[in-house]
């Protein structure tokens, strides 16, 4: 009997010795998620922040104020097709004149990083995964491209002044060895659709490990309405806005009418 | 700060401005008697809503505001409905050309400038006259006369065919002319978002040369039509129809257009008309400065339109 739970106590310590073992071994994986996995736009929403928050399975980070680890986050609403003009002074008027179709542009697009993220890892390590405006790829363009990067460059920037392109050096913050959050603010005028999160781990400029979720923003109550009508029942929508306005006529007559 | 987003227009706009803006065209169009959408749609524009959708949504407030006040005219009687069909049916004629022009220059990119010019034009054209008749006519009752134009004699309008006879307007025309004046209005109205009271009025006192108190109940009873239309086309084939905007407009049209109605009595006609042309002018001078200086920024950004 003794020697039955010798033999079970040594082989306890013999796994978990092994396992600590195995754990110093074993790849990092990133896990993440979002604190809200929708969105619902009313009439009076303003915006609003969400956190993505995520843990380094199997760290090897030797104290939680050492960080080997770089983490960027990128989030991605729906692709769609852009037009990009530039005004130029015809006959004294300023009227639009040439143009670029960029034809699959993120209607949102937002970089988190831990660090300035061309310090993290190279153009060519970036480029691929879709990290950075510039490593973006906005489909071909309709027309030609001679003057092609100017159109793009003022895509993104007016993109980034309607705070629909977001880049963000140091959103991430670490907590102890492993655990790790970032926000990002979705502003009033966010498109509808389903947006994807990702997670990037990365150590000496390679990347480990990487994690995916999604969200879904969307239109609720009299907005969700107001748009299904609009865009699927045109007509109803119309007859609808008339009647409207009839009754409103018809009311203002009935209630100030002077006779 | 009470924001309100308009799910069209897909951009946030505050709740009261938004309701000034109605009571103040309101209170304009109750005080001169004018529909007032030639006032709405430049300063929808200016207070940043994009142009294809301040015309839409113009053309739908106008609805309101000419059905009570086509419906206060009815009851004094000055409504001609034969007429009002014949202009009716030109006007729905227009308001599909003007749809499908602000529908195709919106792909383009070029009805922004389009509507501002051609609001330019008439704005200026006919603040200016309005300036002039209505300063004559300040200078003539300060001289004693009396501020009254003298009727018309036959012109070569009277010489077409389809003759039709008018009874209210006491005429006996060819149908030719208010058809073909329906059609402009109808162009006018969908293009500029605004009735077109401003033109078809002076059209039909001095080319058809109806009766005045006949002209002004007439006018408002075709408008319901072409607006009314002009909304449902823009819904329809150009999907740039905000309602949420039109219904706060209506509201604020509807209260400010009862104190318009008061401030209008203690007015006299020839000090209104030249208050009005001052407004007017006004906006087309601010209009056409928009289209001069050059913009803050020469790049804009715009989906793709897809047609529907």
């Amino acid at each position: 009997m003794r020697h039955v739970l010798t033999f079970l106590f040594a082989s306890l310590l013999l796994s978990l010795g092994l396992t600590a073992a195995a754990e110093e071994q074993r790849p990092e994986v990133v896990q993440s998620d979002i604190s809200m996995r929708e969105i619902s736009i009313q009439s009076n929403f303003t915006g609003v922040e969400i956190v993505l928050f995520g843990s380094i399975d199997f760290s090897k980070a030797p104290a939680p104020d050492e960080k080997p680890y770089d983490v960027i986050m990128v989030v991605r609403g729906p692709d769609r097709p852009l037009v990009i003009r530039r005004k130029e002074r015809i006959a004294g008027l300023w009227m639009n004149g040439d143009s670029k179709t960029f034809s699959a542009v993120p209607d949102f697009y937002a970089v988190l990083a831990s660090r300035p993220f061309r310090a993290i890892a190279s153009e060519e390590m970036l480029k691929p995964l879709g990290i950075g405006f510039a490593n973006l790829d906005y489909g071909k363009t309709v027309e030609g491209d001679n003057t092609d990067d100017e159109f793009r460059a003022n895509l993104i920037r007016l993109q980034q002044e309607h705070r629909l392109f977001q880049e963000s050096d140091d959103a991430i913050g670490f907590i102890g060895r492993s655990l790790f959050r970032g926000s990002v603010d979705l502003p009033v005028n966010v498109p509808i659709g389903r947006y994807t999160t990702q997670v990037f781990l990365f150590r000496d400029g390679k990347l480990l490990s990487q994690s995916q979720s999604s969200l879904q923003v969307h239109k609720v109550g009299l907005e969700r309405v107001v748009y299904m009508l609009a865009y699927r029942y045109p007509l109803t929508y119309g007859l609808l806005a008339v009647l409207i306005a009839i009754s409103a006529g018809l009311l203002a007559w009935t209630a100030f009418r002077r006779e | 700060m009470l924001q309100v987003y308009l799910p069209v227009a897909e951009i946030s706009v505050n709740l009261l401005v938004m309701l000034g803006l109605g009571a103040a065209i309101g209170f304009l169009s109750g005080m001169f008697g004018v529909g007032g959408g030639f006032l709405l749609t430049p300063l929808l524009m200016f207070s940043g809503i994009p142009p294809a959708i301040a015309v839409a949504t113009g053309a739908n407030q106008i609805v309101a505001s000419s059905v009570s006040g086509a419906l206060a005219q009815w009851r004094r009687g000055n409504i001609d409905f034969r007429m009002g069909f014949v202009l009716s049916i030109g006007g729905v004629v227009g308001a599909f050309a003007g749809v499908l022009l602000v529908g195709l220059l919106s792909r383009l990119g070029h009805a922004d400038v389009f509507i501002s010019l051609v609001y330019v034009i008439f704005l200026g054209v006919i603040g200016s006259l309005m300036l002039a008749e209505s300063l004559r006519a300040v200078w003539r009752t300060r001289a004693g006369k009396p501020a009254t134009q003298k009727p018309g004699e036959h012109t070569w309008i009277h010489k077409l065919p389809f003759k039709m006879r008018f009874q209210r307007s006491r005429l006996y025309i060819s149908a030719i002319p208010p058809l073909i004046l329906g059609v402009i209005v109808g162009l006018l109205a969908s293009v500029l978002g605004a009735g077109g009271g401003f033109i078809i009025v002076p059209a039909m006192i001095y080319l058809l040369r109806m009766p005045t108190h006949i002209v002004i109940g007439t006018s408002l009873f075709q408008i319901i039509f072409v607006t009314a239309v002009t909304t449902m086309l823009y819904a329809t084939l150009n999907r740039s129809l905000d309602v949420v905007l039109a219904l706060l407009l209506v509201i604020g049209g509807v209260i400010g257009g009862q104190f318009g109605v008061n401030a209008g009595q203690k007015l006299k006609g020839e000090q209104l008309r030249l208050m009005l042309a001052v407004i007017v002018l006004a906006v087309a001078i601010r209009l056409m400065i928009g289209l001069l200086v050059p913009p803050a920024d020469l790049y804009s950004l715009a989906p793709m339109m897809v047609r529907p």
